[in-house]
């Protein structure tokens, strides 16, 4: 298991935002989380991600415990150098890209493994070149966000978490800040990455996507996991009314 | 008196000004981003005695506060303030400047939005390291124009060195006014203050332009 959360549970002023999920990724796994606005989805990344703290649970990644609830109910995490570590395992891909704006692309990619990994500015700039070949914008290694659409962007910010070369990707609604026109970019860039059996897991609102490309699906509402599966029974042959429900929407 | 022993008599004093306005600066540029840090602290007592300060120096004459800083000492512990002057006069502008910096730079630091500090944690910087190589570098490029302002108005404030009685070239002009009952040396000291902020403005401007390159 690459990652492992158990017994989520989250609160923001009293409301529970997730109670009590868990679920794991292995390695080569790539999962769709769906569901409707305000079912936890994005919350439950940025749980993973460390960048909300759980009121309850454990999130394991490569087996080490990064947050666990002891016996008086208190949930700790380790120390703020440990949690540094737990991060170089995973990157996480934003909806709105959160490219830093006075970086030039390359630097983008080369600045966080250069200062936080101590990489070689050799090594760190052959990577991130082979990186932006791979999303088709090697020639923008020089330009700075400012002067990219807004899919080369968030094609720049993947190529940016990549470069740090974790176990693991998590997407936050990658295309949701997108025109459709852009959304095939981004969506063919992921693709490739599933094919190279890259794990990740995927916050959308990409429905034939999610189909195309997850090994598993999960659908969340109102803080929990009401289904999952492959794609497949998820998609042609829910179990759950409230799946049913949600899928109804997007066949109109 | 002829205008060229008037310039030359106030030169001294428009060197005194140049000397408060680069002590003044370099003073207050970073004891503001001290207090502007201070103000985000995670304390509440720090936060309400940065507050209550920046208050008290916005609230009252940058005036009486010169006055305060160089009489202060005498009255409160009865020191002899006879080489106080100078070092009164700069703890004065310093304290005045820190404070609307910082609020200049809090400003500044407020408007970055918080995606970039959510990247740059998941990219596993540090906190000093986010500050130092995301935040800061933005907060300048975005502060620059209110900067600015503040520098300009604070080549005009050095006239109120007057207030000690300090002989910078206001001081001096309002002397030679009075003893040769004549205008030109506040007309001297015009041109003065006038050319001084086109110089700094000159540079400022090219400091901004070099943050051009991006948006």
């Amino acid at each position: 298991m690459i990652l492992q959360m158990n017994n989520i549970q989250k609160q923001f002023d009293g409301l529970e935002v997730l109670k009590d999920i868990s679920f794991g990724v292995d390695s080569g796994e790539v999962v769709s989380i769906i569901g409707p606005s305000g079912s936890g989805k994005s919350t439950l990344l940025r749980c993973a991600t460390f960048l909300e703290t759980i009121d309850g649970g454990e999130i394991q990644y490569m087996g080490e415990k990064a947050v666990h609830t002891d016996e008086s109910g208190r949930t700790v995490y380790v120390n703020q150098k440990e949690l540094r570590r737990f991060r170089s395992y995973y990157g996480l891909v934003f909806q709105q890209f959160n490219l830093f704006p006075h970086y030039s692309i390359l630097r983008n990619l080369i600045d966080a493994p250069m200062v936080t990994q101590h990489r070689s500015r050799e090594e760190a700039t052959e990577t991130a070149m082979d990186l932006l070949t791979k999303m088709g914008i090697a020639d923008k290694a020089d330009a700075y966000p400012f002067q990219l659409s807004g899919g080369q962007q968030q094609r720049v910010a993947i190529a940016r978490a990549l470069a740090m070369k974790p176990e693991i990707l998590f997407f936050d609604e990658p295309t949701s800040a997108l025109d459709p026109e852009l959304t095939g970019e981004v969506l063919k860039v992921i693709r490739q990455l599933a094919e190279e059996n890259m794990t990740m897991v995927v916050v959308t609102h990409e429905m034939a996507f999610a189909k195309a490309v997850s090994n598993r699906v999960l659908f969340m509402a109102g803080g929990v996991v009401v289904e999952q599966g492959t794609p497949e029974q998820v998609f042609d042959n829910p179990q759950e009314e409230r799946t049913k429900q949600f899928l109804r929407v997007f066949e109109r | 008196m002829t205008l060229e022993t008037m310039i030359i008599t106030m030169s001294s004093g428009m060197l005194e000004a140049i000397k408060i306005f680069t002590l003044t600066l370099a003073g207050a540029l970073p004891f503001g981003m001290v207090i502007a840090l201070l103000k985000k602290s995670r304390f509440f007592v720090i936060r309400a005695i940065v507050s209550a300060y920046i208050s008290v120096i916005r609230g009252t004459p940058l005036m009486l506060q010169l006055l305060a800083w160089y009489f202060g000492p005498y009255y409160l512990f009865g020191f002899n303030i006879g080489n106080w002057r100078f070092p009164a006069l700069i703890m004065g502008f310093i304290c005045n400047y820190s404070a609307y910096f910082a609020e200049i730079y809090r400003g500044g630091i407020e408007s970055i939005p918080v995606g970039q500090y959510e990247a740059a944690e998941v990219l596993g910087y540090t906190p000093a390291q986010t500050f130092n190589r995301i935040i800061l570098p933005q907060v300048i490029k975005r502060i620059m124009p209110a900067v600015t302002n503040e520098i300009i108005t604070l080549v005009k404030d050095t006239s109120l060195a007057f207030s000690l009685a300090y002989a910078e070239v206001f001081s001096l002009a309002k002397q030679i006014s009075a003893s040769q009952a004549s205008f030109t040396p506040f007309v001297i000291a015009g041109t003065f203050y006038f050319v001084a902020n086109y110089v700094v403005e000159f540079i400022l401007k090219r400091i901004e332009k070099s943050m051009d390159y991006y948006k």
